[in-house]
């Protein structure tokens, strides 16, 4: 992965040596973790515990007037990985329309292509770890950007095509062989998101997304042995997504942000000697509000529900698979940014817990986390 | 039918030759100042309002529409609208025009070392609050007579004609402002951040300190402590503000020593009086001529 690594900072680096002599914008976000949990029976329980700090280096830059390219080269967990490569044809095109192509954060919702560390709650939506992952729905593919004719706001439909390795990661984990897991087919996402401002201080965005494609091979998840003929699992999530924020000034504002997703897939059933494929429907919700007061200080609070058990193993009838066991949370924030988003500290309390339809009970597990996140380099001022 | 025809291109030219510019100001001075320039032959609008600080905006696509049925937009420059390159992106205008309005502008305050974090929020390029100094918004209005005379040579003249009747407006106004801050002439002022200098020379007051530490630094209290003393040492008779930062800090140090703050906006429709740029300058000095 290093070696991959190198390989790509240096691709990025001469392509942006060739096309300009003026040097991209190049930022260090560095995040620091410290947690304890109460957890019954956890080894942890009530310890202070350290993560391993980690850090996201963006580098950035226009091309030409007509296009840009980033890179976002991450440090999570003591590794290194390439979150995002891509470029983007900004302008130059019939139709008005934008092109990005690359490795990169999907446009499904608002949320996912925002990172983490410009987030007001440190954990990620619960739906969002079932549906994609803990990384995001992160892929490798292209997208085109139309700008809708509507006058009076703005509204922007994107439609993506990928190579499907973020929905192989889904089913088998970070080190999933994309080809064992799905074979070689593509997915699709795309968002129409439209924005409204009613006046100089409130303002809305709302979305539809939609994402489809194959998941998983059946004999991923059948032994050849039963002799079931191979099929590909389909997968449908489809997503509404809103965000409204209110902004009377540079010292306070208020923010109500959610989305949903429907799953929609086939599964595995029935026994291992007679296995079968069935469709289920299942769901995930989040809604946060999030207020800033005197600049420098928010407050907010979240609640997830989702089906799938959040920790479980990956297999035919957990996470994205499981329509019978949920989880929930509720998440509380008290952030403080002594000089803009140069520095801030999150301190967050979430509290998970868990619904099994065959009446297995798991205690609730208590998450108390106080992260540190610096930003080293030029801010880019902040998308609504 | 022959007759229709000939009626209908008439008119189709006709509204062409009237059809205005529409021209986008990254701030409210800025628009304001294209709007006196173009007058009728200009549509105009702007994205920062004036009691917004122009440093930081959110990106909303609602700044985007406006760049996007815009042919010209006027900025200030001197890397103070860092927002503006990602609004033109997503407007996806490929025929909008950009104009800085800094080219012509005698800048102050460009540092001649190496800035970093460390000494706040730096300015790389110098400060870039010049419009406060009515001479430079004589340049400035200049800068946007050659952007629309331009854009549409068959109105040079009544450009022009707009352009000189501004500059004759400031010329008169700036015996008026220079009698009333005279009484300021050569004395101490606190400023709340370094937005002042470029009024400050002009009309020869002199800032001492300001209440932000550094540049973008909230105020601290160790810091108030040491503008306290120094106000009451020095006798300093007033901390100049913008009505946009919170006046906690000063009006803390205004209850320790008696000094008045003086809070006014800094661009037009900074308060809703506040509709053109000489009423700017009007508000500005009659503020600091009363408390001073």
């Amino acid at each position: 992965m290093s070696r991959k690594l190198v390989y790509y900072l240096l691709l990025f680096s001469s392509l942006t040596v060739a096309q300009s002599n003026i040097n991209p914008d190049i930022s260090l976000i560095g995040t620091f973790d410290t947690y304890t949990n109460f957890i019954k029976d956890s080894p942890d329980y009530g310890k202070l515990l350290f993560d391993i700090p980690s850090f996201e280096l963006y580098i950035e830059g226009y091309l030409n007037p007509y296009a840009r390219a980033a890179a976002n080269i991450a440090f999570e967990e003591g590794e290194f990985s390439a979150e995002e490569i891509y470029a983007q044809i900004l302008r130059g095109l019939p139709l008005d329309i934008q092109i990005k192509a690359g490795k990169y954060l999907l446009g499904f919702g608002k949320l996912n292509t925002v990172h983490p560390h410009a987030w007001p709650f440190v954990n990620r939506p619960l739906w969002q770890q079932i549906y994609f992952s803990g990384e995001g729905f992160n892929d490798i593919g292209l997208d085109v950007n139309f700008i809708l004719p509507t006058s009076d706001f703005y509204s922007t439909l994107d439609l993506g095509v990928y190579t499907g390795q973020s929905m192989a990661m889904n089913t088998a984990g970070e080190d999933a062989d994309a080809d064992e897991v799905r074979g070689n087919s593509l997915i699709f996402v795309g968002r129409l998101g439209s924005f409204f401002s009613f006046d100089d201080f409130n303002n809305l965005e709302v979305g539809l997304s939609s994402s489809f494609g194959n998941y998983a091979k059946s004999s991923f998840y059948i032994p050849d042995s039963v002799g079931f003929p191979e099929q590909m699992l389909k997968y449908y999530y489809g997503g509404f997504d809103f965000k409204y924020k209110y902004r009377p000034d540079s010292y306070t504002s208020l923010v109500l942000q959610g989305g949903t997703v429907l799953n929609y897939r086939d599964v595995i059933r029935g026994t291992e000697s007679e296995p079968a494929v069935e469709t289920i429907t299942t769901y995930g919700a989040f809604v946060y509000i999030d207020y800033q007061f005197f600049k420098i200080f928010t407050l907010g609070a979240k609640y997830d529900y989702t089906f799938g058990i959040i920790g479980d193993d990956y297999s035919a009838t957990t996470l994205s698979n499981d329509d019978q066991n949920k989880t929930s949370g509720i998440e509380v924030w008290f952030n403080y940014f002594p000089v803009e988003e140069t520095l801030a500290f999150k301190l967050s309390t979430q509290y998970l817990y868990f619904n099994f339809a065959d009446n297995i009970s798991k205690d609730g597990e208590t998450t108390v986390t106080l992260q540190m996140i610096f930003s080293l380099g030029p801010h880019k001022a902040h998308q609504f | 039918m022959k007759k229709y025809i000939i009626i209908f291109i008439i008119l189709i030219c006709s509204l062409q030759l009237q059809s205005q510019i529409n021209v986008v100001g990254t701030t409210t001075t800025v628009a304001s100042l294209a709007k006196i320039v173009g007058g009728e032959k200009v549509s105009v609008d702007y994205i920062c309002r004036g009691d917004q600080d122009p440093h930081f905006l959110e990106i909303l696509p609602s700044y985007m529409m406006k760049l996007r049925n815009a042919d010209i937009v006027f900025k200030i420059g001197m890397d103070l609208e860092k927002w503006l390159p990602q609004l033109i992106d997503g407007s996806r205008n490929d025929k909008l025009k950009l104009i800085d309005l800094s080219q012509e502008i005698s800048k102050k305050e460009v540092p001649t070392t190496k800035t970093d974090a460390s000494q706040g929020d730096v300015h790389p390029y110098g400060n870039p609050h010049y419009w406060l100094d009515p001479e430079n918004a004589k340049i400035m209005a200049e800068e946007i007579y050659s952007a629309f005379s331009s854009y549409s040579s068959n109105d040079d003249a009544y450009f022009k004609k707009n352009l000189d009747e501004f500059k004759k407006q400031i010329d008169s106004n700036m015996k008026e402002w220079a009698k009333k801050t005279s009484s300021l002439k050569q004395k101490n002022i606190i400023t709340f951040h370094k937005s002042w200098v470029y009024f400050t020379d002009r009309f020869q007051l002199k800032i001492v300190e300001n209440v932000e530490p550094k540049p973008g630094i909230p105020p601290t209290p160790s810091h108030d402590a040491s503008l306290i003393q120094l106000i009451k040492k020095d006798q300093i008779k007033i901390i100049l503000m913008e009505n946009y930062y919170s006046d906690s800090a000063p009006n803390h140090i205004s209850e320790a020593t008696g000094i008045s703050v003086v809070k006014v906006p800094i661009n037009v429709y900074g308060i809703e009086s506040v509709d053109s740029y000489i009423k700017l300058m009007d508000y500005i000095i009659n503020q600091i001529s009363k408390n001073g």
